[in-house]
């Protein structure tokens, strides 16, 4: 049982958290770090695939946060630091309660708000930087299309990458 | 290719040569009698001609190696020099890089080097090491006397048993003899504790250190290994600890040798750390003479000095419980690395300084026994390099070794502290090394005490392993230029190894790999198989690692020298 | 989650093969090899057998070099390693990073090409246990080796870390569960406690779970420092826990028999960083003053450790090793790879068995898209969409053998246990290759320059 369409989330309910109220945008504290959806994936190499973007491309937050944001399971947030702006999965933690922290596994999602501020220490900051998270309606993109649309490496014209075909769930390369 | 080393005065202590005027011949890699006409000359004419260096006891590779240079930048920035086209970067003063180690040593004349702990869970760390250190061969030896197995049968007496898990365990790890260090005490700082004297049990094994050394050192002579057992004694470092020193060597007096080589059953090491009289560092005094009373009348003993050469370096030893209390003392960073079942560790870094009393009374130490032992076959020079020193500062205690007039000078100028001559007998000993005198503790004595019989003399068919240094012993007079000596034994006019030019006027000049010394017991082949079974299942219960992945393959021995030993009663 | 029924259909069982995963090194792990693929794995994890049993989709199996439009083609070995070599040789500033997944007999070839080229040896340890190294530079280094937790602990301490999730098999392999020669009763025989600002799937199964602030670690190891050191704590409440807890964990600790503690990158990414750690050695040391305490850093990748231990004994220096002058220079936070890369010095960036798309932040992957990339890797990955060159290696473990070292330092050597793709090559030979191609580049300059 090494492939899994997307990670176990506990589903809580009670939407209507009664101290919760609506707020269309959260200042949270980010953490990311290993997990075990993540890890497995990734070392598997299935980084491609729709899998990954489950396991990696998701913000795990407070249900209470969700209820103010009025998000559910795998709707998408769009969450803002100083260095970028990324849009993720939002599901319910299973280490919850956490108010006013989310953690998103480390990978191509969370690397773009993350700091890389290493304060002459060599190891950048990873954990504990201050954001905001907001409800999106826009769709959590594919490794590879992230990979195009941020760093852009291969890109001619910056501004057709929203109109590029998406790169798909398979390794694209010219064979022999 | 044959080479003729021309008109050197040759001092082989071995052969019983001191200070003639004759030529060394060498033919493929070997020492001969006679070359033939169209042999390579090399003019050595009135210089000093020696067998290469044999070092009995140094730290050069291993896990606390590595410890040492993951936590010490600052010492790895000391040695830094840039490539050049014969040598890679060297890096480190007294814990220098893998190339680093093996280029120095090759400078000062040296062909073999002991590494003296190896945790046989972490061997192949260390033979991947070797493999990194050029220029020299290296007989590593595995630790012993805290290992699990080792104190169940010491405790019952087992020695057949233990003879073969000694035998077996060789084979497994590629070891050449059997080292002890702080026995039951290792064990004892798995919890925090330590044992004191030689009859002081280890916490929950009933087993007291004075039973596992008869018991290892009656096993190595049911053997018959080329080397004794290799003793770190307990309670190291403590005022006080000279009578736990001589009981240790005292309680194997009754053994039966088993070697037509060696002279000794047991080696006592880095002795210089283990004769403190008195009960404190307050009233502490040398006991070197007491020690130096005793070993001048029995001869079973060998040992190397562990001299303290007034520098900051690091200290590494197995002794996990003296880390730490040297780590109370002076307050410096303290690495740990305990192995389990096997033994512990420890590392702090620590400032030898003539400024102060202790440091310079332990210097005045082990001057005393370099002096107050009679017979140089019985004392070799090390400074348990990096725990007294390192060992680039061999040229320099040879030179006080020579000089009298020099350790008066280093009191009288007060370069080390008064302490020095207030608390041992070092400014009433006149005597002074002669060159005989310092080729048998560099390299004829070690040899032998290794039971070696391809190194360590200029005998025919033995490697063609010599030094030779720039120094005319007819001119000088190294009791008034103890500079010139230093400066001599730091830089070898040649370095020989298998009959391969190495160095050149104290430069590298060609970089080979080193070879692995390694005892290879036969015909205990029946006994080591019922050992194993015995033991394979505590092993894959309490151990971490499958016994497949536990043993040393052979390709990490790519060079091996193998010593067959065939077991006998 | 769905019953999967036990594999059956297999032709031969490889034993004791090591995990290729984390810094455990689980060296007990059976494969169940058919036709010359592994189709079971007994005894790993999740991690461990989610990388054995490797998702071919995405198996590098072809070299490739990225064309004039940006699209990455295939071309047979020769061309690639040429042109990996071209640009290795004309580097003014390269940057060799990661290692910490392929095996010390291939880093044996890539240290002697740094050295040739003046380039910045690094490892994953940059960006993971950087700071633990360099508190262990500060402060010391008191370890063991994993059994001796296993024998002998009752007390383990996690903080920072969550094993359940990165080293699953750490706790029921080496700490908390397995029993030992004086814990004959395993876990009963041992208290758990976690430290994290998280209730993690770790704090779970804990016993204790103290949950101190986001950023509170250094404040909360200070306050067990102090009232090991007799001190009367000041305030009520310190990093989130109350002076009582603090004081009653304290005496708990000093109370063990033999306690170790696992420190993860919870102190290595906050915003301390080395500071933390240099705390938490501090009062491990000082614990030894009662009892026996020993701490590890919990290692993420099988080699990290022994990238570490190999450049140390090479250089002297355990990672971040700049050769751009001849000699090695090693500075903390100026011979990083992630300094350099936003600092953009890097000119050609390598990457061996180490995935700098999936795992470095943004800023540094930005200067990536900038300079050219060589991927030395397995799996077609986030790295390999910026990569110009790509050279398909092999899996260290399943079908090389290699030298490793666990996070504890125990060094192991991983077989092999089936053939590589017929189109890969192991990295060990890669790199030799890449070595001797550019000798021969040197050459040829040195003569041209006489």
């Amino acid at each position: 049982m090494t492939y899994v369409e997307k990670p176990a989330v506990p589903k809580v309910v009670k939407l209507e958290e009664p101290t919760a109220t609506e707020r269309k945008i959260l200042e949270m504290m980010l953490n990311t770090g290993s997990d075990i959806y993540q890890g497995a994936c990734k070392k598997r190499g299935s980084t491609c695939k729709d899998e990954y973007r489950k396991v990696a491309g998701i913000a795990y937050m407070d249900p209470k946060d969700m209820a103010k944001l009025g998000v559910t399971n795998w709707e998408s947030v769009k969450v803002t630091t100083d260095w970028g702006e990324v849009v993720v999965y939002a599901a319910h933690s299973r280490d919850a309660p956490h108010e006013g922290t989310i953690f998103i596994p480390k990978g191509p999602w969370a690397n773009v708000i993350t700091s890389h501020e290493t304060y002459c220490c060599c190891d950048p900051t990873y954990k504990g930087i201050t954001c905001t998270v907001e409800k999106s309606d826009e769709e959590v993109l594919l490794m590879a299309d992230l990979m195009r649309a941020v760093y852009k490496k291969y890109v001619g014209d910056e501004e057709s990458i929203p109109e590029l075909k998406s790169l798909g769930e398979m390794p694209v390369f010219k064979k022999k | 290719m044959e080479y003729i080393l021309k008109n050197g005065i040759v001092y082989d202590p071995a052969n019983d040569i001191a200070g003639e005027k004759m030529d060394v011949m060498f033919k493929d890699g070997k020492i001969v009698s006679n070359v033939s006409s169209d042999a390579k000359v090399l003019d050595v004419t009135d210089k000093i001609v020696m067998p290469a260096g044999v070092d009995p006891h140094a730290h050069i590779a291993g896990p606390k190696l590595v410890v040492g240079r993951i936590y010490r930048p600052e010492d790895s920035r000391k040695g830094v020099t840039p490539k050049t086209d014969v040598c890679r970067s060297e890096s480190g003063f007294s814990i220098p890089s893998c190339p680093a180690t093996g280029y120095r040593y090759s400078r000062m004349g040296y062909g073999t080097v002991v590494e003296a702990a190896v945790p046989p869970l972490e061997a192949k760390h260390t033979h991947e090491e070797i493999m990194a250190i050029p220029n020299i061969d290296v007989p590593p030896l595995p630790l012993f006397g805290n290992n699990w197995f080792v104190m169940q049968y010491a405790k019952e007496d087992r020695i057949d048993e233990l003879a073969a898990f000694i035998s077996s365990w060789l084979k497994i790890v590629k070891g050449y003899g059997v080292k002890l260090v702080n026995p039951c005490g290792s064990e004892a700082w798995g919890w925090g504790m330590n044992v004191h004297g030689i009859d002081d049990p280890a916490p929950y094994w009933d087993v007291t250190s004075k039973e596992v050394i008869r018991a290892l050192s009656k096993a190595n002579e049911m053997l018959g290994l080329p080397h004794s057992i290799h003793v770190h004694a307990n309670d190291i470092g403590h005022p006080g600890n000279t009578p736990t020193t001589i009981g240790t060597i005292d309680c194997v007096k009754d053994i039966t040798k088993n070697s037509g080589v060696r002279n000794q059953t047991i080696h006592m090491t880095h002795l210089q750390f283990h004769i403190y009289n008195g009960t404190s560092w307050r009233d502490v005094e040398s006991g070197a003479g007491d020690v130096t009373d005793y070993i001048n009348k029995n001869k079973h003993v060998t040992f190397d000095v562990g001299q303290i050469t007034l520098d900051e370096t690091t200290t590494m030893t197995a002794d996990g419980p003296h880390e730490y209390s040297l780590h109370a003392l002076n307050g410096l960073k303290w690495a740990n690395k305990d192995i389990e079942l096997e033994t512990s560790s420890g590392l702090v870094p620590f400032i030898y300084s003539g400024k102060s009393p202790v440091h310079s009374l332990m210097w005045a130490i082990g001057l005393e026994l370099f002096l107050g032992t009679e017979d140089p076959w019985q004392v070799c020079l090390t400074t348990d390099h990096p725990n007294a020193g390192p060992f680039i500062r061999y040229p320099r205690i040879i030179s006080w070794l020579m000089s009298n007039e020099r350790r008066q000078e280093m009191m009288d100028n007060k370069e080390v502290h008064p302490w020095a001559h207030r608390k041992s007998a070092l400014a009433t000993m006149d005597r002074e090394y002669d060159f005989n005198e310092i080729a048998t503790i560099t390299r004829a004595g070690p040899a032998k005490i290794y039971g070696f019989k391809d190194r360590g003399a200029l005998t025919p068919g033995f490697n063609a392993d010599i030094a030779v240094y720039d120094l005319n012993p007819n001119d000088i007079d190294p009791s008034r230029e103890p500079t010139a000596i230093e400066a001599a034994f730091g830089a070898a006019m040649y370095t020989i190894k298998d009959g391969q030019i190495l160095v050149k006027d104290g430069e590298i000049v060609k970089v080979v790999p080193s070879h692995t010394i390694w005892t290879n017991v036969k015909g205990f082949e029946e006994q080591e198989n019922a050992i194993m079974e015995k033991v394979m299942p505590d092993f894959n219960r309490f151990y971490t690692v499958k016994f497949e992945n536990y043993k040393v393959h052979d390709h990490f021995t790519p060079y091996p020298i193998v010593v067959d030993v065939q077991a006998s009663k | 989650m769905a019953y999967e029924p036990p594999v059956t259909d297999y032709d031969e069982i490889v034993e004791n093969c090591t995990c290729a995963f984390c810094g455990c090194n689980c060296d007990d792990l059976d494969y169940l090899v058919k036709d010359g693929h592994v189709v079971g794995v007994r005894h790993a994890c999740r991690l461990g057998a989610s990388k054995i049993m490797e998702d071919m989709d995405q198996r590098l199996l072809v070299p490739m070099i990225r064309d004039e439009n940006g699209d990455l083609v295939e071309v047979d070995w020769e061309a690639a390693l040429d042109k990996a070599a071209e640009l290795i040789a004309g580097a003014v500033r390269p940057i060799f990073y990661g290692w910490s997944e392929t095996s010390i007999e291939t880093m044996k070839h890539g240290i002697r090409l740094g050295e040739l080229v003046g380039a910045v040896l690094d490892n994953q340890a940059t960006i993971c246990h950087g700071p633990s190294l360099q508190a262990v530079q500060n402060v010391g280094y008191p370890v063991m080796t994993l059994g001796e937790v296993k024998n002998r602990a009752d007390m383990c301490i996690y903080t920072g870390s969550n094993p359940m999730n990165s080293h699953p098999r750490h706790m029921s392999r080496y700490s908390t569960f397995p029993r030992g020669w004086f814990r004959q009763r395993g876990r009963f025989d041992r208290t758990v406690v976690t430290m994290d600002p998280k209730y993690s799937d770790t704090a779970k199964m804990s016993d204790i779970w103290v949950g101190f602030d986001q950023n509170g670690d250094y404040g909360f190891y200070n306050a067990i420092r102090a009232v090991l050191k007799g001190k009367e704590l000041q305030q009520d409440v310190i990093s989130g826990i109350a002076k009582e807890d603090i004081v009653e964990l304290a005496e708990a600790m000093k109370n063990t028999q033999f306690g170790a503690l696992f420190f993860g990158l919870g102190l290595t990414h906050t915003i301390s960083k080395q500071r933390n750690i240099d705390m938490a050695i501090q009062m491990v040391t000082d614990l030894n003053k009662y009892t026996k305490w020993v701490l590890m850093p919990m290692r993420g990748h099988f080699n990290v450790n022994g990238f570490n231990i190999f450049m140390a004994y090479e250089m002297g220096f355990p990672y971040g090793v700049d050769f751009a002058r001849g000699y090695p220079r090693y500075m903390n936070g100026e011979t990083n790879t992630i300094d350099l890369l936003t600092r953009k010095e890097c000119d050609v960036f390598m990457v061996i068995a180490a995935d700098p798309g999936a795992h470095y932040p943004g800023g540094a992957v930005k200067h990536l898209a900038e300079i050219p990339v060589i991927q030395v890797d397995i799996h077609w990955g986030p790295s390999t969409e910026i990569a110009d060159v790509v050279l398909p290696g092999s899996f260290i473990g399943v079908e090389a053998g290699g030298t490793s070292y666990r996070m504890d330092g125990v060094p192991i050597y991983m077989k092999k246990a089936i053939d590589k793709p017929e189109t890969c090559r192991d990295d060990e030979w890669i790199m030799r290759e890449l070595l001797e191609r550019v000798q021969k580049i040197k050459e040829k300059e040195a003569v041209a320059s006489k």
